[in-house]
């Protein structure tokens, strides 16, 4: 992972991409006990060519330096990377407010706990709803901020439904 | 619940937060053990077939 982070970083030093944040499963793993998967999910904020957002300079610079792609995926340091543009404004706030960190001397981002809660609700698939109730259980969610971005990003009523789905009798 | 069922769950509550407050970098590791056995049960026949359905 610190191979992969050393390119990722080089990649904003060099303005391919701007801030960058680690969301995903593996954004999970920083709060949460390790669970599998295949693939890295770094969000981006993005230059947009008039109204379309293209991914190929990533792709361009990274092929550039011998690095395969595998369908949407570029494989960097052994994990299949996928670059992800912060298309809304959840997106767009979790990465303004992600949080420092580093891995073996590497700094790097990483979204808030409550974020990647709000994304996982806002994109809703089985996966995604284990993982709220992983970060549930873990008792590490801030009850206020979670309620503040839910609230912001119109996902209350989803959050009710998930808890009267997942949560009622606990 | 029995007695049984409620030790199975408490160590299994302790090695979940055991695993959790390592730091990142261990994790990370952790991950990438997980990630090629899921990539070799994949890439196994069985694997295949069930992805096959």
């Amino acid at each position: 992972m610190k191979a992969t982070l050393i390119v990722i970083n080089k990649m904003q030093a060099d303005g391919v991409i701007g801030h960058y944040a680690i969301g995903g499963a593996v954004g999970a793993t920083f709060y949460l006990e390790p669970v599998a998967t295949l693939d890295i999910d770094i969000f981006i904020s993005f230059q947009t060519t008039g109204s379309l957002i293209s991914l190929s300079p990533i792709y361009d610079y990274l092929t550039a330096l011998g690095f395969q792609t595998e369908k949407e995926y570029i494989k960097i340091g052994g994990w299949p990377v996928q670059f992800l543009p912060a298309g809304n404004a959840l997106l767009e706030e979790a990465l303004e407010q992600a949080v420092e960190t580093s891995v073996d001397e590497v700094r790097t981002r990483v979204m808030t706990a409550e974020h990647l809660v709000a994304i996982a609700l806002q994109t809703g698939r089985a996966k995604d709803f284990s993982r709220i109730l992983q970060f549930i259980e873990s008792g590490l969610l801030i009850s206020g901020k979670l309620d503040s971005i839910l609230s912001r990003h119109g996902l209350l009523a989803k959050w009710e439904q998930f808890g009267n789905k997942f949560l009622k009798g606990d | 619940m029995s007695e049984w069922m409620r030790k199975i769950l408490e160590s299994k509550r302790a090695m979940r937060q055991h695993l959790a407050a390592l730091p990142f970098a261990e994790k990370l590791q952790i991950l990438e053990r997980l990630r090629d056995r899921q990539q070799a049960i994949l890439d196994s026949p069985l694997g295949r077939k069930s992805r096959r359905g």
